[in-house]
């Protein structure tokens, strides 16, 4: 390789001859166009870089730090095109609906062949549609034959603030028409280790070091859950025959890790004599979770 | 078709039928070692467990809760033999909730269910592992599971003193839910008023 050559090469630069010939020497050539490439690949790379940095602070803030938004409710925000006057988006409070089970977790099964994860899928999306138009947001935990995870189901509702999480069940047993609030019974939840070392209130949530544990975090929203099943479950007494008065407090998982009012409904049951018995009763269902949300809204306004 | 196609053909449709002939025989090994699997844990349960009868056993009454229709369980007083350890004690009332309700419509636990193991801490908490078959034969649901859950703890709190809380294994491993729903990670309260109100909550 000529003296020339290498001078060229450790400048990172392709230098031609004042009379435009090559530098003598093929493998020199060769290599110093490898480096010219190279060298515009980085002037390009650093442009990019400079032009993505701009970018970001045009916007002004970082993506990662906007409140995602809610894939379930962007459909309907968008405005209808031809549509002269859009309706006005739902500014209620958000509920998070969960249709209990789904993939191959069927949930209840009945003799005629209905199965749980069906039937709270089309009674959820019933009372999504009735809940929306009576200008309540609402999020569902899913909306086809999946099965996310307890704590996946948790999340979203955790995501927001303030949300309403209600998870919809269809029973085994029961008697057929009837309908029961549940909310989460903690006191029998309590760890050995935790009943040993603490003399805390069991209202209090556990923390560790200011945060909340992810399975325990249901524990501070207790009274309000408990409140609010309550409102439902008497809301549901007036509508569906045979149901309870009051509602009933069981360690049920799926509202463990909520973090914020969480209350289970279920409806009795697969053993009713046709599928129309149970999704038609979606409609007053919503109507009575939707007084008992604004009754309990109106209970904690009131309490400030 | 050129001989060594035939040949190939030949050999090919040899391998199939010898596949077939061991996988039909492999199947019926499958199946008898699954049978032997089963007799012998059987005849393992047999050795191990401890038997209902023992020399304390003194006929008593005792309040079994079973199922009082469709969405509620309310105690049934029964006499049973029963023994003045409260480990021995726990297991006989739990066999009796398990094969003994008055007709098929009170039954709470699955007929197939099967207590494996019981035993107290020092603490209060009694244990109590059973078979795969209580997880999953119960009918899946919040109320369902609730009254199978209240059917046992109630039976405990009502007939044996001393108990604070129960815990429910299956196969001795701790399961996140009896059947989709209760969460059978914690503690049940064993305290007698608390049931009572439990079963009058319905």
């Amino acid at each position: 390789m000529s003296h020339r050559c290498e001078n060229a090469m450790r400048s990172h630069t392709l230098i031609f001859r004042h009379d435009g010939s090559w530098p003598s020497g093929a493998r020199c050539g060769v290599s110093a166009i490898l480096f010219a490439v190279g060298n515009l690949l980085r002037v390009f790379a650093l442009a990019a870089g400079v032009s993505a940095f701009l970018a970001l602070q045009a916007v002004g803030q970082p993506a990662s730090r906007q409140e995602a938004p809610p894939a379930e409710t962007a459909p309907q925000q968008a405005p209808a095109p031809q549509a002269p006057s859009p309706p006005p988006a739902p500014s209620g409070p958000l509920i998070v609906l969960d249709p209990a089970h789904g993939g191959t977790d069927t949930g209840a099964r009945g003799e005629a062949g209905m199965v749980e994860k069906d039937i709270v899928l089309q009674i959820a999306r019933t009372v999504r549609a009735e809940l929306e138009r009576r200008g309540f947001r609402v999020v569902m935990t899913r909306n086809d034959d999946s099965n996310p995870s307890y704590d996946d189901r948790a999340a979203v509702a955790n995501a927001y603030r303030d949300a309403i999480f209600i998870s919809l069940h269809v029973s085994s047993t029961g008697t057929v028409g009837s309908v029961r609030a549940y909310y989460d019974q903690f006191d029998t939840l309590i760890p050995p280790a935790v009943v040993a070392a603490s003399e805390k209130p069991k209202s209090q949530p556990l923390q560790t070091a200011g945060l909340t544990v992810w399975e325990d975090a249901q524990r501070p929203y207790a009274g309000t859950s408990h409140h609010l099943a309550d409102l439902m479950q008497i809301e549901v007494a007036e509508h569906f025959p045979g149901s309870p008065d009051t509602s009933v407090g069981v360690a049920v998982r799926a509202l463990r890790s909520v973090a914020g009012p969480a209350v289970a409904i279920e409806l009795s049951s697969v053993a009713a004599p046709n599928l129309n018995s149970l999704t038609g009763s979606a409609a007053p269902l919503a109507a009575a979770v939707a007084r008992a949300v604004a009754a309990s809204r109106a209970s904690s306004s009131g309490a400030r | 078709m050129p001989r060594k196609w035939k040949i190939a053909i030949g050999i090919l449709a040899v391998a199939v039928l010898i596949g077939l002939i061991s996988l039909r025989s492999l199947h019926r090994r499958m199946v008898r070692l699954a049978e032997t699997q089963a007799a012998e844990e059987q005849a393992r349960h047999e050795v191990l467990a401890a038997p209902i009868s023992t020399p304390t056993d003194v006929t008593a009454k005792a309040k079994i809760f079973w199922a009082a229709g469709p969405d509620q369980i309310a105690p049934v007083e029964i006499e049973l033999p029963l023994s003045a350890d409260p480990v021995q004690r726990s297991r006989q009332l739990l066999h009796a909730l398990i094969v003994s309700p008055p007709t098929p419509g009170q039954r709470t636990i699955p007929a197939d269910a099967e207590l494996l193991a019981f035993y107290i801490l020092p603490d209060g908490t009694a244990v109590a592992d059973f078979s795969d078959a209580l997880s999953v034969e119960t009918p899946s649901g919040i109320l369902s599971e609730e009254m199978a859950v209240n059917s046992i703890a109630g039976t405990l709190a009502s007939n044996v003193p001393g108990l604070r809380r129960l815990k429910i294994l299956i196969h001795g491993q701790e399961v996140e839910t009896l059947a989709g729903n209760v969460d059978l990670t914690g503690f049940f309260d064993l305290n007698p008023a608390t049931q009572q109100a439990s079963a009058a909550a319905h």
